[in-house]
């Protein structure tokens, strides 16, 4: 890291100073802030949730200690597994449905010699819209009652669908929602990374007669590897934490085909009153986004860019 | 060299039949992402002007048989809707003006006075970032609406929103990466003619940095005006609440074609916004 580097070269050129108390005042003086405000919001927090873990626990207070009984419970309701599937299963379609969009359109979008500022705003749109007023619409879109989708598909002839409160179909109806959601922020880190590719590489590959499609597999494509990963981390991270969805859409129905882990934390504390078992939810949680979240962080100081 | 101008494709090629046939394919595909990103817009608007009945109707009709403009004025008085685009500036505006604060404190701290510990610091304040904030949602409610010692409830107050708002690390790593890099002669100068450490953080860093913070506090604000959970468990006062959470509170008890009006009333500001900005966010997310 940059940082590091810096520091070190610092500490050759100058000679230790002896502490200076004044300077040392103003530096906690400007940290102060800080500290006490992620000490009281995270530091505590994530200390406390763990010791709930182990508690019995709800809105009035802490009743006592009761051990592994949070966890043991917790792995002995079925609806863990179903939880963990279904997140399991967001994941890998939102992956295979949703993480090539954003390659495609800024492909597409960096190529267009006019109208390429438009497309950019346009797909950017539904980033700056509010989740919830985004999903009471497609809720509409999708109902079985007037739903517009099956208004449309009707035209082709194709049969009415339960879009969400089908099993089968839930699913990959909210992924479809997230990819209108999230695709246009995904796009703008790749054309960041498009625009440093210096033409020179095309021009060179076009005199050595590489088609268009080759010239994307070995100049394009390579130049967004690391920004690709970095990306598939994170969808993975975001997609993880998937609440709102589920939440206004399903409730995490039907049949918890739908519920989340997040979901099924906000059911357990905030309607069943249990934060015992919630916050042993939420570690189990912690554990598992906390891997990849490592990951994302290694993976972004290796290529500083994005 | 020049450095030719040039995608992919030269300009040349862009010309040549199989250039055009691609670009028009290239065409094909944008226009129908854009239909898809648009439809939604498009849809609440039409149906805000039907009536519920139509709405419900099964079958493909996206215009109305008859345009109720009142349906889009009943939405905006009823659902108060300029208390709820207030609300949410404040509680986006605040939550924003405070990580600024706080963020550029911290980071003008640890990138140039340094503290003693300044690396144990940036250490947990790097890995508080890899901690996801809902798992420990609990607990931060719990003391939201009892601080430790001074048992006081921010449930219902826009403190409650403003002071987890004010956490970033995200920003606090930017900020310090971007005050490190300014170069030191600026400092030194500064102290030549005999300027403090504080004055030194308004007259030099802040000035040097401007239009980072200022993007920055954009993809901040974004994020803010749309938050849901936090403002829903915070904000129970229907007076308070900011747009996602009273729409999503309205929709339980008022008719469909009214709230898919507010919907595309509540979409209005940030599409405006969009288009005003966007130069702003691209330059900002290459940073």
């Amino acid at each position: 890291m940059s940082v590091k580097t810096a520091d070190t070269i610092e500490n050759m050129n100058e000679p230790r100073l002896r502490i200076n108390w004044k300077t040392q005042r103003t530096a906690y003086l400007f940290l102060l802030p800080a500290l006490v405000l992620f000490a009281l919001i995270c530091w505590y927090p994530i200390f406390k949730t763990i010791l709930f873990s182990f508690q019995e626990v709800s809105l009035q207070g802490v009743r006592g200690w009761v051990g592994f009984e949070n966890y043991k419970r917790m792995l002995g309701n079925p609806v863990f597994y179903t939880v963990w599937r279904n997140t399991l299963n967001y994941v890998l379609l939102s992956i295979a449905m949703g993480s090539m969009v954003p390659i495609v359109l800024a492909l597409m979008i960096n190529e267009m010699r006019r109208l390429s500022s438009f497309f950019q705003t346009l797909v950017y749109l539904p980033v700056l819209i509010p989740v919830v007023v985004a999903l009471i619409v497609w809720r509409q879109i999708y109902a079985p009652e007037g739903g517009i989708l099956n208004g449309l598909l009707g035209i082709f002839g194709i049969e009415p669908q339960l879009w969400l409160q089908n099993p089968a179909l839930a699913k990959p109806a909210i992924v479809v929602i997230m990819t209108w959601l999230g695709a246009g922020g995904t796009v703008l880190i790749y054309l960041s990374g498009l625009r440093e590719i210096p033409p020179e590489l095309y021009e060179a590959a076009e005199l050595d007669g590489f088609s268009v499609l080759k010239r994307i597999w070995l100049i394009t494509l390579p130049h967004l590897s690391a920004r690709i990963k970095i990306m598939l981390v994170l969808q993975i991270i975001f997609v993880s934490q998937v609440f709102t969805e589920p939440f206004i859409l399903t409730a995490g129905g039907p049949a918890n085909s739908t519920r989340s882990p997040v979901l099924e934390i906000y059911d357990t504390a905030f309607n069943q009153n249990n934060f015992g078992i919630a916050s042993a939810w939420s570690v189990s949680m912690l554990v598992i986004l906390a891997a990849f979240s490592i990951l994302y962080v290694f993976m972004q100081k290796k290529h500083q860019e994005v | 060299m020049a450095v030719p101008n040039r995608g992919i494709m030269s300009n040349a090629e862009w010309r040549s039949p199989k250039g055009r046939f691609i670009g028009f394919m290239y065409l094909l595909v944008l226009a129908i992402a854009a239909i898809f990103v648009l439809f939604p817009f498009l849809f609440s608007f039409t149906a805000g002007f039907k009536t519920s009945l139509e709405v419900y109707r099964p079958g493909f009709h996206l215009l109305p048989e008859k345009w109720n403009w009142q349906n889009y004025v009943d939405a905006w008085q009823r659902f108060k809707m300029v208390r709820m685009f207030i609300n949410t500036a404040i509680a986006a505006g605040g939550g924003v003006l405070a990580q600024i604060i706080v963020s550029t404190m911290a980071a003008y701290s640890l990138a140039r006075l340094r503290p003693i510990g300044k690396n144990v610091i940036r250490a947990v304040i790097l890995i508080t970032m890899a901690v996801p904030g809902i798992a420990y949602l609990v607990p931060r409610y719990m003391i939201m609406t009892n601080l430790p010692f001074l048992n006081i409830s921010f449930v219902n107050s826009f403190w409650g929103l403003w002071i987890p708002y004010a956490c970033s690390s995200f920003m606090i790593l930017v900020l310090t990466n971007a005050f490190e890099q300014i170069p030191k002669p600026f400092f030194e100068l500064a102290q030549v003619d005999g300027a403090s450490d504080v004055r030194m953080f308004f007259m030099v860093a802040l000035p040097l940095t401007s239009s980072l913070i200022l993007v920055l506090g954009l993809l901040a604000f974004i994020g803010l005006w749309g938050d849901f959970l936090w403002p829903y468990l915070i904000l129970r006062n229907s007076e308070l609440q900011t747009v996602s959470v009273r729409l999503y509170t309205l929709t339980r008890t008022f008719p469909i074609n009214l709230y898919l009006a507010g919907s595309f009333i509540a979409m209005l500001p940030p599409t405006i916004a969009a288009f005003f900005l966007c130069s702003r966010i691209k330059g900002g997310l290459t940073i």
